[in-house]
């Protein structure tokens, strides 16, 4: 009992080192989510090569890290919702899961029966990063990503320019990170060329592929290339935002002596 | 009495019949055996991929894609290792066994001295592989190095394996083996794309790129997800080109060739 101060002192010390601590290490485990279309999801087998840029996406974490791509073929932010997609992931969250939401290609389509107006796309998405927050989960903002396409002089052209605006707005007055898929694939896109694009997408001569025997010529639908690089342009901007998930970034030693 | 006899006579007769319309049909196997580039890859090293992994896809319910090929084997080490043996034993008749090898063979000592196997020894491990595969009433395909990536001054793809795929085709002649050209047929499409697109094949990565490879990586015998398909196309349509039965199994998609109104 020489030092009965400094024992309390300690003893405090200890109390608040665990109470720092279980600030500062990260809960065992996240689930990312992708909420999505086509673009992003995971694909039948029948319909190899085309790939959505969320398969790709799953090989960046580590094993604190399950993707979940319930992303799926058609879908608007209407049709994700009526099915019960949106609910299958917001009924799941925990706190400091991540939702990563990507739509319009199939809002944005009068003639589709997915078609959302823009007022119900904005409320839609509001719904969805709401109800993120509500469960200590942290939403990110996608525009879509770009189709390809170029005017007669092999400048890229925007296909989602209505949308895009949706969701930079909403992000923006939600303050939600964003991701500006659809300007940044523009980019890649018009890097790559008229031509060499091609590669980026899927593109298959007749009789090149036993899925697609008469060829295809999608400009919607990615290669595993295209949707590689694009999937790589959503981590640099995890990390370039500095969202906590890039302390999940899967570390590699390959090629470090 | 005499009813009772002649129910239970039937019965039998109808359940030996159902057992040999029962079974189902035993599937193909289709072993693949070969190097790097060929073999399958963990999530933890991706983009690359051997072509055998997109290879598997295109397949219906009737074969079964075995991929033992084993990144940085030679068909010496291939066989040193017992890698081969356990195949063999397990072959059955109708099975297949696709075997790519070379760019380990062909590694020159002192540096690959532990793979080097110089193109005598090259086709007698091939031939080796040859009979014990016919051994068992299986069938195999022998298929070239796949080409490395590499172009001279004038932009003309570069022949890396002369001699192994020469002996490749001599023991094709000779064993009436088929032979899938990859060698060629894939340097004459790294050609056609150009010294710059080839390299969209292979495992070119900046660094900070793919978090699997924080260095990048310039690699031009490693090939990505894309190439890797792009090669197993090569081999499956060849597979139909030279009529070999297994081409029968291959899928047959029925996706339409349109194109998404909305882009144009």
């Amino acid at each position: 009992m020489k030092y009965p101060f400094f024992k309390l002192k300690l003893s405090v010390f200890c109390l608040f080192a665990v109470l720092f601590m279980s600030f500062w290490i990260p809960p065992g485990h996240v689930t990312v989510y992708l909420a999505g279309d086509s673009t992003m999801s995971d694909k039948a087998v029948k319909a190899y090569p085309e790939t959505g840029w969320g398969i790709p996406f799953h090989a960046f974490f580590d094993s604190t890290v399950t993707v979940k791509n319930i992303a799926k073929n058609g879908r608007s932010t209407k049709s994700f919702i009526a099915e019960g997609l949106w609910s299958s992931i917001s009924d799941n969250l925990n706190a400091g899961d991540y939702v990563l939401i990507q739509f319009g290609h199939n809002d944005e389509v009068p003639t589709k029966a997915t078609y959302t107006p823009e007022a119900d796309y904005t409320a839609n998405l509001v719904k969805f990063v709401t109800e993120t927050r509500s469960k200590g989960a942290i939403p990110v903002l996608i525009t879509p990503v770009a189709r390809r396409k170029f005017d007669s002089e092999g400048k890229v052209q925007g296909t989602h320019n209505v949308y895009s605006a949706l969701v930079r707005k909403v992000a923006a007055e939600q303050n939600v990170p964003l991701i500006d898929l659809d300007m940044e694939a523009q980019a890649l896109i018009q890097k790559f060329g008229v031509d060499d694009s091609k590669m980026l997408f899927n593109y298959l001569a007749p009789g090149e592929n036993p899925n697609y025997p008469d060829g295809k010529s999608d400009d919607t639908h990615f290669s595993e290339l295209g949707a590689r690089k694009v999937a790589e342009m959503v981590l640099a901007d995890i990390k370039s935002m500095k969202l906590d998930l890039t302390n999940r970034i899967v570390i590699s030693h390959f090629g470090i002596k | 009495m005499k009813d009772k006899k002649y129910l239970c006579a039937m019965l039998c007769g109808v359940l030996l019949l159902m057992s040999f319309t029962l079974s189902p049909p035993r599937k193909i196997k289709v072993y693949l055996i070969g190097d790097s580039t060929m073999c399958l890859y963990p999530t933890k090293q991706f983009p690359i991929n051997g072509w055998g992994m997109p290879f598997a896809n295109y397949f219906d319910e009737g074969v079964t894609i075995d991929n033992r090929a084993k990144g940085g084997r030679s068909t010496r080490t291939f066989l040193a290792e017992n890698r081969w043996q356990p195949i063999a034993d397990s072959l059955n008749a109708g099975d297949y066994v696709l075997m790519q090898f070379g760019h380990n063979d062909e590694g020159p000592p002192p540096q690959y001295a532990d793979r080097y196997t110089p193109v005598p020894d090259y086709k007698v491990n091939l031939i080796k592989f040859i009979t014990e595969t016919r051994a068992k009433n299986a069938i195999p395909i022998l298929i070239t190095p796949v080409s490395r990536r590499g172009f001279d001054k004038d932009g003309k793809a570069k022949e890396t394996h002369i001699p192994y795929t020469k002996a490749v085709f001599e023991i094709g002649a000779e064993y009436k083996v088929p032979v899938i050209d990859l060698d060629k047929m894939s340097r004459d499409y790294y050609q056609q794309l150009g010294p710059d697109r080839s390299k969209l094949l292979f495992m070119e990565l900046d660094s900070a790129e793919h978090p699997n490879y924080p260095l990048g990586r310039h690699d031009n015998t490693h090939f990505n997800e894309y190439g890797a398909r792009k090669m197993a196309q090569i081999v499956l349509n060849d597979l139909k080109a030279q009529h070999i039965p297994l081409a029968d199994h291959i899928v047959k998609g029925t996706n339409a060739p349109t194109v998404n109104p909305q882009a144009k």
